[in-house]
């Protein structure tokens, strides 16, 4: 059920990537949905991600993502101009409430709560994409090399997760079929039926543990330093993300340096394009991170350029 | 000069008082295809741990005499060393799966042992392609099939290029086609590769002939140890079961020689054939007839189509009816939508379309709780149900949920599944085939009507087998409808009236056991496939020794004649 909202080989050109290349895409995506406040980088980001999933056939487990992202993110835009009162322009001021005092919904407040829910839509969507196009085999491997005993924890933890999930779900069938209502009783008996459920998955995967244990001893796991295998190959068309990504990421800090990815919205709304180097500062960040997006579409369509990459 | 040599080999498992292992001598030659057999708890898996070194290494406990393994104490051989020596796949792939993903899960042996890189891409290439896995190698190990799970698990221990190969119970888990599949790799890998295998198997009709040698265990000691011929001989004349059903039917109906395959046992039976008793096939044939029904069927299910949410459709336009009192096996290859359809049944799934009536009741409008005084579903894991203290407590845990009263009825089901004697155990403490009971006992004790049990017969022996067979159909004999999935030809075949062949999502055979099976060219038990063409109305053990005695008679009277 859960499956589209994971990685699943599609052999598609974004998840063809070294997990080096593929994983830098991801942090520079990630790294400027934090640091910039600009609602138009913020919104380019986006659609540069919108990019990149529909490069990786992602759309439909996006639309999974987003389903519950956007009430998140309209949430987010309501609640913030009624807890934040500044700005100077005022829409509207409503009646005091006890408790409350007198809410003003300032222009300021409004824009800022939207800028935030486009960043949590951002974060959301690279997250989706992060599943999408990364193997968690690669990625802990990538991390391997660092990290080997976390690395290969992580990875042991990745694969259990789905085994106990589906564990989970055939123990409450059979509590099910002996009665068990989990959606009947106070709120206290539920949590007992509830904690039945983790007893039995507990007890039987302490049991099977001493199997998977046991299977792992014999493969000469912990008989000593353990050399790291590493299959994935650094091709050209990784050296162009990675440069992309770079080049993206480079260029994201001279505009902050240079003020021009952040945004005022108190006491009053700047205006979006204060400098002249705005608009191709803004260009030059999302070119960078459309390369992968833009490749993809390329090899797809370009037998030459997909045999030189 | 023995690849493996065992002295005097004495085990105990840490804090048991009876030994898993006692007084075992045994040697191994470089290359043999050794077959160990035996009962539940005989010491099978005990002993393939001795030889892989995981007892006591891994497990503890207490040993006495040695196990050798090229002249050296298998004790003393490094770790490390012996993986690249000795490899050894378990029953269950589920655990002996480490990894997330098909390739990462065939280094991971290698980088424990900490070859370079160029050496571990060289073999896992080399024993994905051999083993036709390479186009899986980007897929989670979760989401293989349970045939192609095992053939990881053998991929990744064959990776690390061992000289002996150690399988215990491999097969267990697999459809007919796929366990058939997997036996001719490993008889591959020993006549081409020239590796040492030794299999503990309790299915036996596909592999005893491939063995050099079997090995017969019970109670930690080995009984007999010899040729696969000899052994089988033996064993009738001694009453052990352990041996294919032709052979054991040859031995029954008193011919001189054993034969261990189809092809030997048909060999003998020509020329003894050619006047089969059509009155006594057309007698058996009646009696195989499904008992009718004129009431309301227990279980109708009308056009049934179901995709789970990631788009595959796992039933496809099912049509069943079945009557109470019926005893029904549900047979087919690995995801062909049995344990789908199963659900369904017990009301735990919902169809998309059409329409399944349990005792009249539309599983639609009833949640699994309501169904749950109607239908008893056994799972595929017993472990599933059991969490209370004791066996008692795991049956009033299913009566005070559905607030039925005792009555002295669990006492009774309980002496009837022979397990009284357990009654204050802690069910977590018991076998694999009492737990299983326990869980059986724990879903009994409601009453249902309709029984349903998805792999029952996985990991039992043969006595344990029959045990469960007899009592499945004191069940169906009480009124009750019960369904089984299995991929247990020669128990369905042996207790069941009717069989279910189930392919890609849809029905492909429904009917009395005969005319499905019989027919069959992969499902059929081996003493099916043995009178094929012969005799189509034999199944059974029980009617091939009918038959059998008639063609004695018949040979009998012709030697007389001439």
């Amino acid at each position: 059920m859960l499956q589209k909202f994971f990685y699943q080989e599609k052999g598609v050109f974004l998840q063809s990537l070294h997990p080096a290349a593929s994983m830098t895409f991801i942090a520079v995506l990630l790294v400027q949905t934090v640091i910039f406040t600009h609602p138009l980088y913020l919104t380019g980001i986006l659609m540069v991600t919108f990019l990149a999933l529909w490069a990786a056939d992602g759309l439909a487990a996006w639309e999974g993502y987003m389903k519950a992202a956007l009430w998140m993110a309209v949430l987010v835009t309501a609640i913030n101009p009624l807890v934040n009162h500044n700005g100077n322009t005022v829409l509207w001021q409503g009646p005091d409430l006890p408790l409350f005092g007198r809410p003003v919904f300032t222009i300021e407040a409004v824009s800022y709560g939207a800028a935030m829910g486009v960043r949590l839509l951002d974060m959301v969507s690279v997250f989706c994409l992060f599943n999408l196009i990364v193997h968690p085999d690669r990625f802990f491997s990538l991390f391997s090399a660092f990290a080997r005993r976390s690395a290969l924890a992580a990875s042991l933890a990745t694969r259990l997760f789905p085994v106990m999930l589906a564990a989970m779900e055939n123990i409450r069938e059979a509590q099910q079929l002996r009665g068990v209502d989990f959606s009947k009783g106070t709120l206290k008996e539920r949590a007992v039926k509830n904690a039945s459920l983790f007893n039995i998955l507990l007890i039987s995967s302490l049991e099977d543990s001493l199997q998977v244990a046991e299977a792992m001893h014999a493969r000469a796991f912990g008989s000593g330093s353990r050399s790291r295998y590493r299959r994935y190959i650094f091709r050209p068309r990784d050296v162009l993300c990675l440069a992309g990504s770079i080049f993206s990421l480079g260029v994201s800090i001279f505009s902050l340096a240079r003020g021009l990815g952040s945004y005022t919205y108190f006491p009053e709304l700047s205006s979006f394009f204060n400098n002249s180097a705005s608009l191709p500062a803004l260009a030059a960040v999302l070119g960078g991170l459309s390369l992968p997006a833009l490749l993809s579409w390329g090899c797809n369509h370009c037998h030459y350029l997909k045999s030189k990459i | 000069m023995p690849l493996f040599e065992i002295k005097n080999l004495t085990y105990y498992y840490p804090e048991t008082e009876q030994p898993a292992l006692h007084n075992i001598n045994i040697a191994v030659e470089e290359g043999e295809f050794l077959l160990v057999t035996g009962g539940s708890g005989s010491g099978k898996s005990s002993l393939a741990r001795a030889l892989a070194g995981l007892i006591p290494g891994f497990h503890g406990g207490r040993i006495g005499g040695t196990v050798y393994y090229k002249k050296k104490d298998i004790q003393s051989i490094n770790r490390r060393d012996l993986a690249r020596e000795v490899g050894i796949v378990f029953q269950d792939p589920e655990k002996q799966l480490v990894m997330t993903g098909v390739e990462a899960e065939v280094a991971f042996g290698l980088e424990n042992i900490g070859l370079p890189q160029a050496e571990m891409f060289r073999r896992v290439a080399e024993v994905m392609s051999f083993l036709g896995l390479t186009s899986l190698k980007e897929e989670f190990t979760a989401t293989l099939s349970g045939g192609q799970k095992q053939k990881l698990a053998l991929a990744s221990v064959l990776a690390m290029q061992p000289q002996a190969l150690i399988l215990d119970e491999p097969t267990s888990q697999l459809d007919p086609a796929a366990a058939e599949e997997f036996l001719n790799l490993i008889k591959r890998l020993n006549e081409e590769m020239h590796l040492t295998i030794i299999l503990v198997e309790q299915r036996l009709d596909r592999c005893f002939h491939l063995a050099d040698r079997v090995v017969v265990m019970e109670n930690g000691e080995i009984l007999h140890d010899g040729p696969p011929g000899e052994t089988a001989a033996w064993q009738v004349k001694n009453g052990l079961p352990f041996v294919p059903p032709v052979a054991a039917l040859f031995a029954r109906a008193g011919y001189p020689v054993v034969p261990l395959t189809v092809k030997e046992g048909r060999r003998l039976l020509k020329g003894n054939t050619g006047n089969s008793n059509k009155a006594a096939i057309a007698a058996v044939q009646q009696e195989q007839a499904v008992p009718s029904n004129e009431e309301r069927p227990a279980i109708e299910v009308k056009n049934l189509w179901f995709a789970y949410p990631n788009g595959r459709e796992a039933l496809r336009g099912i049509n069943l009816s079945v009557n109470t009192g019926e005893l029904l096996a549900v047979l087919g290859e690995n995801a062909a939508g049995k344990t789908t359809l199963l659900k369904h049944l017990a009301g735990l799934l919902k169809p998309d379309r059409g329409k399944v009536a349990v005792m009249g009741c539309d599983t639609r409008q009833a949640t699994p709780t309501q169904m749950a005084r109607t239908v008893g579903y056994l799972s595929q894991n017993p472990n599933d149900y059991l969490f209370q203290d004791t066996v008692a407590e795991e049956l009033r845990f299913t009566l005070d949920n559905l607030g039925l009263p005792d009555e002295g009825r669990a006492g009774r089901l309980l002496e009837r599944l022979g397990l009284a004697r357990c009654r204050q155990t802690n069910p977590r403490d018991l076998s694999s085939g009492e737990r299983q009971r326990v869980a059986l006992a724990s879903v009994m004790v409601a009453g249902p009507r309709i029984l349903l049990l998805d792999e029952p017969t996985r990991g039992l022996d043969y006595g344990l087998k029959a045990a469960l067979g007899n009592l499945l159909r004191e069940i169906a004999e009480g009124g009750t409808a019960v369904i089984l999935v299995t991929h247990d030809v020669e128990f369905a075949a042996e207790y069941t009236c009717r069989v279910v062949m189930m392919f890609d999502g849809r029905i492909a055979g429904d009917g009395p056991k005969h005319a499905v099976l019989g027919n069959s060219m992969f499902y059929a038990p081996q003493i099916s496939r043995l009178f094929r063409g012969i005799d189509s109305g034999v199944l059974t053990f029980r009617e091939a020794v009918e038959r059998m005695r008639h063609f004695r008679i018949l040979e009998w009277a012709c030697g007389k004649n001439s």
